[in-house]
């Protein structure tokens, strides 16, 4: 891994989502446990206000006839069983104490009394908190002597509600308990069910590492492809490494044999000069050498300058502006190869009688391609054979044929002759001194304007080249 | 010795006969193609086969097979362009004995083509020696006792093709297989004269060392016993 990929710091998708999913499941739990509480603390609460509400009534029940000449009324809390820990007073209209817990600091009945609305209330008295509840009675004593005295008295009670509290966690422990148990069974059950439907995705990962520049291989295997996330990215992938892998191949082989096709015309050359200086020779030999050199030498610079021109014309930007008369370039190169044609007993015949033919081609690029293309079948003709051209304008294309009688291209070769430094048979062109490069410039003299080159061939009677360039209109011809 | 040299560059493939020809004095035959050349290995006319490797018909790897598949020993020494590694072991392990990249020195090539026929007749020196004659294949001479002999081409590579078998019968149509290439004309009785001239050479030097006729069956260079 490069060290730019290494300072981002990675982190695991299955983590994350194994993170987030179990998180989202604690909240749950904890909002359920929550839940649970409040709505146990709810009724405890409710059971609480009741028996708060029974002890105070009860305490109510105590209050009786004081036996004073004021018909005064007292509570007498020793014939009640209440809770020691709980604190209460019965206060009469006037505010006058007329009993209370026995048990009980100031402190607390300070607090107690402090509220003076009845219904239920909560305070704090030192560390303890209680609920009260204060409420008004009559209470109708001597009913035998008088028809009974009708006494308003006020009765606060109050218990501590730590009991209340435990009783409610006593009871949602057990939710708790059971919420963390299942967090953690779903917790275990989640990693292991992630890692494993997460597995193709590492598995992609681990094969999509091996690939480099030296091992293209990339199959990716059956688990991803049965994903429906991955199958596009593993198949997208799959494709555009063999068509690199491809690319990169064509290019090696390309280079093999720019090299392969230099070094065999430098072993010409230098083995020339080598077999020359052996020995002491003629001057008539030394004469004969030096021609043979010099033709060793025009190979190679041939072979050269056609791999420049290819290079050129598949790096260098297209000339918007450049334009040419194919029929004038086609009249050129034919009278220029007229004397080859002879010396080779073939007929070159050019049919450009027509009227100018405009194509978006520097003037240069148009004589390559069609000398070229003259010369490709004045080579493969037999004598006597007959080599025709023509330009003829078809509407918006503009067509350029060439046709020889030659021996003709083996079906099997077809496909391959654009490609460079392909030959249908090495030794027949060898000796006609093509480095197999003639038809690969064609080709891209044509592509870089938009044309098409094609060409048939049946064995033993001849190949016909097809060219069709887009015409220029007659307004954009300079 | 005669040399096989397959190769379609036909101006390398002249100028590597050429080269043969002129200073081991082997007789050189060329083929422009790979079924040509295969074809041509099959006579076993050889001393060396010295094959392209990127060939039109038939490249040379698979000729190198074929030759080896015939139990033929004929050394083969491949050019090539191409010298990657792999390539290389694959061609040696096929069965080639040794190879040259392109471009070559050609003093090299000759060098090498002599080394690989010395090696294929079992000799390991350029001298090689028959009573007091001895014979350097890198010169081309022949010397008795220290003292040159003045041999025609011809007579040379008589006495070499002989002295690498030495006592052995060698027919007159082996003789003429291995030393004439194609171009010659053949005549056996050609073979007869250079032979009896060559002898006429040994002789006048003091040389007992003699070229032997066995009528019907062919040639043999024998020494005198003491000396053996």
């Amino acid at each position: 891994m490069s060290a730019a990929a290494n300072s981002i710091k990675t982190r695991s998708l299955s983590g994350q989502l194994i993170g987030g999913v179990l998180l989202a499941e604690l909240l749950c739990a904890a909002l359920f446990s929550a839940l649970a509480f409040g709505h146990e603390m709810q009724g405890r609460r409710r059971a609480f206000d009741v028996m708060l509400r029974g002890r105070a009534d009860s305490l109510m029940g105590a209050v009786q006839d004081a036996e004073d000449p004021e018909d005064n009324v007292t509570v007498d809390p020793t014939e009640l069983v209440l809770p020691a820990q709980d604190v209460y007073e019965v206060l009469s209209p006037t505010g006058r104490v007329l009993g209370h817990s026995p048990g009980s600091s100031a402190d607390q009945f300070a607090a107690l009394s402090s509220l003076h609305t009845p219904g239920y209330f909560n305070f704090r008295a030192g560390r303890v908190h209680y609920r009260a509840v204060r409420f008004e009675g009559v209470r109708v004593i001597d009913r035998e002597e008088h028809g009974g005295y009708r006494r308003t008295v006020t009765v606060i009670y109050a218990s501590p509600t730590r009991d209340l509290w435990h009783g409610a966690m006593e009871a949602v422990r057990f939710y708790v308990l059971a919420g963390a148990l299942l967090l953690a069974a779903t917790g275990i059950v989640l990693v292991w069910f992630l890692r494993r439907r997460l597995s193709p995705l590492q598995e992609l990962a681990a094969i999509a590492s091996r690939v480099s520049t030296r091992s293209w291989e990339f199959v990716p295997p059956a688990a991803v492809l049965r994903a429906s996330e991955l199958a596009p990215i593993a198949l997208s992938m799959e494709e555009l490494l063999k068509g690199l892998q491809l690319a990169f191949e064509r290019q090696r082989h390309l280079t093999g044999d720019a090299a392969h096709e230099l070094k065999t015309s430098i072993t010409v050359l230098k083995s020339s000069l080598q077999l020359l200086s052996m020995m002491p020779r003629t001057v008539e030999e030394y004469a004969a050498g030096l021609e043979g050199l010099l033709l060793d030498s025009e190979r190679l610079e041939e072979v050269v300058s056609r791999m420049l021109t290819l290079a050129r014309l598949e790096e260098a930007p297209v000339e918007e502006t450049a334009s040419c008369d194919l029929q004038t370039v086609v009249r050129r190169v034919s009278e220029r190869l007229q004397p080859l044609a002879e010396l080779k007993q073939v007929v070159l015949l050019e049919d450009c009688d027509g009227e100018a033919c405009f194509v978006a081609l520097p003037a240069g690029d148009a004589d390559v391609l069609c000398s070229n293309l003259v010369v490709n079948a004045l080579q493969h003709s037999s004598p006597k054979g007959c080599v025709s051209v023509s330009v003829q304008a078809h509407g918006a294309v503009t067509e350029l044929r060439i046709k020889d009688q030659g021996e003709g291209i083996p079906e099997s070769a077809l496909p391959h002759v654009f490609e460079r430094f392909y030959r249908a048979d090495h030794s027949r062109s060898r000796a006609s001194g093509g480095a197999g490069l003639g038809l690969s410039i064609c080709k891209a003299i044509v592509e870089r304007c938009g044309g098409t080159i094609q060409i048939q061939s049946v064995l033993g009677t001849g190949a016909e080249v097809t060219v069709t360039l887009p015409a220029l209109p007659t307004s954009a011809r300079l | 010795m005669r040399v096989l040299v397959v190769e379609d560059e036909v101006r390398l493939a002249n100028n590597i006969a050429e080269a043969l020809r002129e200073c081991c004095g082997f007789a050189v035959d060329c083929a422009g193609n790979g079924r040509d050349g295969a074809a041509m290995t099959e006579f076993k006319h050889y001393d060396l086969l010295l094959l392209d490797l990127m060939l039109p018909g038939q490249d040379g790897l698979s000729i190198v097979r074929q030759v080896r598949r015939r139990k033929d020993m004929t050394p083969i020494l491949i050019l090539t362009a191409r010298d990657q590694p792999a390539q290389v072991v694959e061609l040696l392990n096929a069965g080639a004995d040794d190879y040259l990249t392109k471009p070559f020195d050609l003093g090299e090539l000759l060098a090498r083509a002599k080394a690989l026929i010395r090696r294929g007749k079992g000799v390991t020196q350029p001298v090689l020696t028959v009573g007091r004659i001895s014979l350097n294949t890198v010169e081309q001479t022949v010397r008795c006792a220290g003292e040159l002999i003045d041999l025609s081409p011809t007579e040379y590579r008589l006495l070499e093709y002989l002295i690498f078998r030495p006592r052995a019968i060698v027919s007159a149509r082996e003789l003429l297989e291995h030393l004439y290439d194609y171009n010659w004309q053949h005549h056996s009785n050609v073979i007869e004269a250079h032979i009896s001239n060559l002898r006429k050479k040994l002789r006048a030097v003091g040389e007992e060392t003699t070229i032997v006729t066995l009528r019907g069956r062919g040639y043999r260079l024998e020494a005198p016993e003491q000396q053996q």
